[in-house]
């Protein structure tokens, strides 16, 4: 078939709930790009070049936008205003990948907040700043740090606008932030913050609010750093949730611990002119009811939903005229599968979700980086074969 | 059930607490509140199974019922002396992948069990593993990951305990994320879970048949 719109477009009428030249796709490659052009975890992050060039290099693999959280490897770790990632992923940046090397992993796994009084008295600084995370971010000297706090982040989005112009593909985004419960599992523990939904809810709730605002308001900054309002991309928030739904905690924790603050948090964003791609892990089914009130009192297309293990049929009937959905082939497929196993799932997603548009295919969350190239292009090509409107 | 096991299911730990205290002041035997609160954990089991409870009830029940044990613990011992455990699992997050919220779990619930459970941490060497299963003799190995790049080291894992032929000396299995989505013969373990309460019964079963047959019930 013969595409009659650009990728921009073609994600735009997604979220805008409206049918496409055909179904959009993107994958959520990150690490197996720079893995197969033969980066190593120092040159991914500290050579923006390089990483857009290889993206560029690799682009095959990408589909219609290159994935927030490739993006937004200039959030993470080596920046001094970097919050979430550099407290609550474990960063061992080495020179190979595994198994000679490592991968960050989530979770840093360390209480930072102790008995809340502290960050409510002074601030995040005590938490996103603290000494405990010993990692090489807080080894950095002065200069280092003018520099990633005011030149890397310039050069990092010259270097994405130079793979949008060469690739035509698009950016989805300018900032990421983090749900505050899931951030609070990674600054306090799931162990900790499991008594204290039940002993001291208050001071959850009370952090809940304070922090979803703090991030919301960080990344609104960031997106303008990425040039939002000028580069069609750059005003998309990627709103990261990791552990703050089932099956870690139950609906009625979302509900009363997570949802209300995420709430406000696509509130405060959508009314000041961005837009939100939430990205839920987790099976989230339960709580599609909940979700469906995600963009209440929104204008259209301003919200979309990105799943890892929800039933994605079930989030078309009920999410459909409301929110674009996104999602979500099982990363174990993408390593062991077939191609002709990823195609017929791919084709069982478009068959259940594709109508009447608002649906973008994609991974369920990381497409692992030893995934089999050929099942990542397989996932690419179902869009194009199976998902003409 | 009674007040104990209520108190477990229903995730109220003033309540477990005040039940084992009035057991003890009544002169109740602490093995059978054991047993009791142990009940407890079977049900939150079944409701984990069947969607009604999740990995945070789960969290919550553990610890509440290690509050319990945190009280019985000292009359048991002055009573009975050192009991012994029912069996031993060697754990941990194998080499490459720190994540360890299942393998927590896991091990809490297991010691609520009376199963001595070893703990190797994260990011643990095959070598490791093998090292420790020499020192420790366990009944099971758990091996735990999240991220497709660790079913190798699993499997390198199990390679290096049979070649040190220690394959037969103990059930392997894996857990975690990822492992229950690919096929044993992935992997090469006894079994593969696909959340914390199936992998414990699994063990659980395992730990109970090499007892009957070392009992000679079987």
């Amino acid at each position: 078939m013969s595409e009659t719109m650009t990728c921009y477009e073609r994600v735009d009428a997604a979220w805008n709930l409206r049918e496409a030249d055909r179904v959009p796709v993107a994958p959520m490659v990150i690490y197996i790009i720079p893995y197969l052009a033969g980066l190593s975890f120092k040159d991914m992050l500290e050579d923006p070049e390089r990483l857009a060039q290889a993206a560029i290099d690799h682009c095959d693999l990408i589909g219609d936008f290159v994935h927030p959280v490739l993006t937004m490897l200039d959030h993470q770790a080596i920046l001094p205003n970097a919050t979430w990632d550099q407290v609550s992923i474990h960063w061992r940046i080495s020179d190979h990948f595994p198994p000679q090397g490592n991968i960050p992993s989530a979770l840093f796994n360390k209480d930072m907040i102790g008995d809340y009084d502290d960050i409510f008295d002074r601030g995040f600084a005590t938490v996103l700043f603290n000494k405990k995370v010993g990692e090489a971010v807080f080894r950095r000297d002065v200069e280092e740090w003018l520099r990633y706090g005011f030149e890397y982040s310039k050069s990092y989005w010259r270097a994405w606008h130079r793979f949008v112009r060469e690739t035509g593909k698009s950016l989805q985004m300018g900032a990421r932030a983090a749900v505050p419960f899931d951030a609070l599992i990674s600054y306090r523990t799931f162990e900790l913050v499991t008594e204290d939904v039940v002993e001291r809810p208050d001071r959850v709730k009370e952090f809940c609010e304070r922090f979803g605002k703090y991030e919301i308001f960080r990344a609104m900054d960031r997106c303008m750093i990425a040039g939002a309002g000028k580069v069609p991309g750059a005003e998309k928030i990627f709103l990261g949730n990791g552990m703050g739904a089932p099956p870690y905690v139950s609906p009625g924790v979302f509900n009363e611990f997570v949802f209300p603050y995420v709430k406000t948090q696509v509130d405060i964003a959508v009314n000041r002119g961005f837009k939100v791609h939430c990205h839920f892990d987790g099976d989230l089914t339960s709580l599609l009811d909940t979700l469906s009130h995600l963009a209440d009192g929104l204008p259209r297309g301003r919200v979309m939903l990105d799943f890892e293990k929800t039933d994605m049929r079930k989030a078309k009937d009920i999410l459909g005229d409301r929110i674009c959905i996104f999602g979500n082939v099982p990363s174990s497929m993408l390593v062991y599968g077939s191609v002709e196993e990823v195609d017929k799932y791919c084709r069982r997603l478009i068959e259940d979700c594709a109508a009447g548009g608002g649906f973008i295919l994609g991974s369920e969350c990381e497409v692992p980086w030893d995934s089999k190239p050929e099942n990542v292009r397989a996932v690419i090509d179902a869009a194009k074969r199976h998902g003409t409107y | 059930m009674g007040k104990l096991s209520d108190g477990i299911v229903a995730l109220d730990k003033t309540r477990v607490l005040a039940a084992v205290q009035a057991g003890l002041d009544a002169g109740q035997d602490p093995l059978a509140l054991v047993d009791e609160a142990r009940d407890g954990l079977v049900v939150v089991g079944e409701k984990y199974d069947q969607g009604e409870f999740f990995l945070m009830e789960l969290m919550r029940a553990a610890q509440i019922f290690q509050a319990a044990a945190t009280l019985l613990t000292p009359v048991i011992r002055e009573k009975y002396g050192e009991v012994s455990t029912k069996g031993k699992v060697l754990i941990g997050t194998v080499a490459g992948d720190i994540h360890d919220l299942g393998k927590n779990v896991v091990k809490m619930l297991l010691e609520c069990q009376g199963v001595e459970v070893v703990d190797l941490g994260v990011d643990v060497p095959a070598d490791v593993f093998v090292e420790r299963m020499r020192e420790t003799r366990p009944d099971v190995v758990g091996m735990s990951a999240l991220l497709t790049a660790s079913i190798p080291q699993m499997q390198a894992t199990i390679e290096a305990i049979k070649a040190a032929g220690m394959g037969r000396s103990a059930k392997l299995i894996v857990g975690g994320g990822i492992a229950g989505e690919v096929a044993l013969s992935e992997v090469g373990a006894d079994h593969a879970a696909t959340d914390a309460i199936e992998g414990i019964r699994v063990i659980s079963d395992w730990i109970e048949s090499s007892r009957k047959m070392g009992s000679g019930d079987e």
